[in-house]
């Protein structure tokens, strides 16, 4: 046999082909169609805006690979930078408020995952439950006001490169974990058949609360960064980040059923959305249109997967 | 009269059925049977237009005929009985039997009156004693499969296919489904009946055909057989011995149990298990025996008893992982729902339950894992094409060494083995039963749990009966005999 014959098949094989080969196209068509599309600071800028929902796709990804959901990642991010920002109020040094803020998402994915374990209600229920009182504490207590300004030393970790190094670092961190470690073999377990697995002696209520917990730390550093970006804090912060969260980890070609994916793919996800935005951006299409493409772009991803499937039974 | 000339159907990398030609002949009980993978499903879904891609061509009474979907296939007087049913739970036997079929009035509104009339009709010429009003979920597995019946009736079905329909009905229920079976025979419908259960076929079909690796083998008379030749020609060879040979060395005490009870499953058991012995758990469906096996493994807590392993006092598991750690093991009955991840690779379904061993710290190392799964693969000739392929894909009986391999690689010295021969061909018992022998003679000890009494006589060193959740009686494997033992399990006979 060609010894080029299983390299070749193994490439086709990839999960993450069909959204490498969007990708490929998406980059294609827009450096043809958008002057200045192909820069290296075009693309310097797009790392950037794609580094907050990126590192919440990430969490995201762990949880949906167990055959969860969690629709709070938004208000948890939200939470975590409009209570930490009490503190940057209160005048506390940074190395106290980012700290604070890392701890409240954790808290808070914490008993996202207290709850989906101790109660026999699914995942997308609680976490419903969960945005809506994490939301409503935060306009409780902020009573809708913004913080602004913020000191300027809030700002580097939303400026330059320090966005998507924050992001390569948790990609690099979680590829690694989901692929090669004993904690993330039992998460394509648990999500493959979770009664199996608790056969077979994994630990699947612990295992489960600590993607949640994973999932609301991620969600405060990338709170942490969209402030730095900004400028300002709002209680409205991440609002409808859990949906484009699921949608890269979708369209990374992650089984919406848990038990099979990819953190990288996920990436390549949250990429592709990135590009088409700044491409339509840039091509001054109506942002209502960016709705609709990445609704068919989820479509379209689900029924290659489907195809996919099918072809390999 | 159906003719099937010549069908064959193929999947990439497999030749399902190969030039298939057989008959079947109106008003008859035909049976269909074949080991795992022989082709049986392949023709049924065939038959009720699932796969209407097929070479060759089927005729009814001369007619050729090719169904492209199952409401084609039903039009055409064919209607099949999945072995999982497919009736809606939330509904009502009437709403059941005329799903998408519903007689309306004017306007469009339905006609509840007629559908009860007529759903009445249909099941008192079944002789079935139920109420069209009822919802399917209220009625036991064997009166839901009645259902589809019905519906099969309403459609005017000349042909009925039932696929494994014995597989979750008590004994008492396969006899009433013979019954039905013949009423319908004797209403001149053709009937299809695909089972590997050799005295099923014995005791219900005119007409045997035999189906082996895709390939038509022989269609015979019931008369003009016998079991023993039907088997060998589903095996391709004469299995004079259908269990391996077995001598038994009784060690040191590895389990025992005292006064377990959970309530409203199992009272009072007791019992001892040693080193080297198989305990057999003889019983009907519902007496206990699975519910007593979860609690033992710790997936259910005891109501009150002890436990003790290797002669010391261990209390009941809390949880699995607690059993697997002090080296008890379980096969679970619902081997796709507690055994497996379907779409999980058979390499990481195998290594599961000893990830902390291949494991340095938090890390996992690929090449140990591989050298363990390869081990396992080749000491139980699990046939695959790679560790990587889904264990979706295997046959049945490759799927069960998959899961009884991730359980010996915990090294546990106490199996509990439930229905571990279920949906496995002939060949593939032969081989468990031999990794039963072969862990019995390494020390282990296994308790059993089946409930096709041949093989609890054949493979046990002694036999717990349970009824009604207690322990009713003990049998050596001397003085066991399927008769006896059947008196007991169904009350006949006082312990």
């Amino acid at each position: 046999m060609n010894a080029a014959r299983p390299a070749l098949k193994r490439v086709l094989g990839l999960r993450e082909l069909p959204i490498l080969v969007y990708l490929a196209i998406m980059i294609a068509v827009f450096s043809i169609a958008v002057g200045g599309f192909f820069s290296f600071k075009n693309f310097e800028n797009i790392s950037r805006q794609i580094a907050t929902v990126g590192i919440v796709s990430v969490g995201m990804t762990l949880i949906i690979l167990t055959g969860g959901i969690d629709l709070s990642v938004g208000a948890i991010l939200s939470f975590a930078i409009n209570i930490g920002g009490l503190g940057i109020v209160a005048g506390w040094p940074m190395w106290v408020a980012y700290p604070f803020m890392l701890l409240l998402g954790l808290v808070l994915g914490w008993l996202n995952g207290f709850l989906i374990t101790r109660i026999a209600v699914p995942a997308l229920i609680i976490t419903l439950g969960t945005m809506n009182i994490y939301r409503g504490v935060i306009m409780v207590i902020t009573r809708g006001r913004y913080i602004t300004p913020i000191p300027k030393a809030y700002e580097a970790i939303g400026s330059g490169y320090v966005p998507f190094i924050l992001l390569a670092l948790v990609l690099a961190l979680f590829i690694y974990i989901s692929l090669r470690t004993r904690f993330g073999r039992n998460l394509f377990a648990i999500g493959g058949g979770e009664q199996s697995a608790v056969y077979s002696g994994v630990p699947v209520r612990r295992y489960k609360m600590i993607v949640y917990t994973i999932s609301g730390l991620l969600s405060a550093l990338a709170g942490m960064i969209l402030v730095g970006k900004s400028g300002f804090i709002q209680p409205q912060a991440g609002l409808g980040y859990e949906m484009s969260a699921i949608a890269a980890v979708v369209i990374g070609g992650t089984s919406i059923f848990g038990g099979s994916g990819s953190v990288l793919g996920t990436f390549l996800g949250s990429v592709l959305m990135g590009l088409i935005l700044a491409g339509l951006t840039m091509l001054a299409v109506n942002p209502y249109w960016q709705g609709l493409i990445t609704g068919v772009l989820i479509i379209l991803a689900i029924a290659l997967d489907t195809v996919r499937q099918l072809r390999r039974k | 009269m159906i003719s099937i000339e010549n069908v064959s159907q193929s999947f990439p990398g497999v030749q399902a059925l190969d030039q298939v030609s057989f008959t079947i002949r109106d008003g008859e009980v035909h049976g269909l049977v074949g080991e795992n993978g022989a082709g049986k499903s392949t023709l049924i879904k065939i038959l009720s237009g699932i796969y209407p891609d097929y070479a060759g061509t089927i005729r009814f009474d001369g007619e050729v005929r090719r169904f492209g979907a199952v409401h084609e296939a039903q039009a055409g007087g064919v209607a099949t009985i999945f072995q999982e049913l497919t009736v809606i739970r939330e509904l009502s036997v009437a709403e059941n039997i005329f799903l998408g079929r519903e007689p309306v009035r004017a306007g469009g509104r339905l006609d509840w009156n007629a559908m009860w009339a007529k759903s009445r009709a249909v099941l008192s010429f079944l002789d079935a004693p139920l109420d069209p009003r009822a919802p399917v979920r209220t009625l036991s597995v064997a009166n839901q499969q009645l259902v589809e019946i019905c519906k099969a009736l309403v459609l005017n079905s000349r042909v009925i296919i039932m696929d494994e329909p014995t597989s979750s009905l008590t004994e008492h229920e396969v006899r009433q489904l013979f019954t039905q079976i013949r009423r319908l025979k004797e209403r001149g419908i053709t009937i299809l009946y695909v089972s590997h259960k050799i005295e099923e076929i014995f005791a219900i079909c005119d007409s045997v055909t035999v189906f082996r690796d895709g390939r038509h083998i022989a269609t015979v008379d019931r008369q003009a057989t016998s079991p023993d030749q039907v088997i060998s020609m589903m095996v391709g060879r004469s299995l004079s011995m259908l269990f391996p040979p077995r001598t038994s060395r009784r060690g040191e005490l590895l389990l025992s149990v005292r006064g377990a009870s959970r309530a409203g499953e199992f009272q009072d058991v007791s019992f001892e298990l040693h080193e080297g012995e198989i305990i057999g758990f003889a019983g009907l469906i519902g007496a206990g025996r699975t519910e007593l096996a979860r609690a033992l493994f710790g997936a259910t807590p005891l109501t009150s008893g002890e436990v003790g392993l290797q002669g010391r006092p261990s209390g009941a598991f809390r949880h699995p992982s607690q059993a697997l750690a002090n080296g008890v093991a379980y096969l679970s009955e619902d081997r796709k729902r507690e055994g497996l991840m379907l779409e999980l690779s058979i390499r990481e379904n195998m290594s599961l339950a000893v990830l902390r061993r291949i494991s340095r710290y938090l890390f996992l190392r690929p090449r140990r894992e591989r050298e363990l799964v390869d081990s396992y693969i080749n000491r139980f000739k699990i046939r695959l094409t790679s560790v990587d392929q889904l264990v979706e894909s295997l046959s049945g009986g490759n799927q069960q060494k998959v899961v009884i391999s991730k359980l010996l690689m915990t090294e546990a010295r106490v199996f509990i083995f439930d229905e571990p021969t279920r949906g496995v061909d002939v060949g593939a018992k032969y081989e468990i039963y031999k990794i039963m022998n072969d862990l019995t003679a390494e020390g282990r000890g296994i308790l059993f749990i089946s409930s096709e009494l041949p093989e609890v006589l054949g493979v046990s060193d002694r036999i717990l009966c349970m009824r009604e959740g207690r322990l009713v009686r003990e049998f050596s494997r001397e003085e066991a005999d399927p008769e006896g033992v059947m008196r007991v399990l169904t009350g006949g006979e006082a312990a």
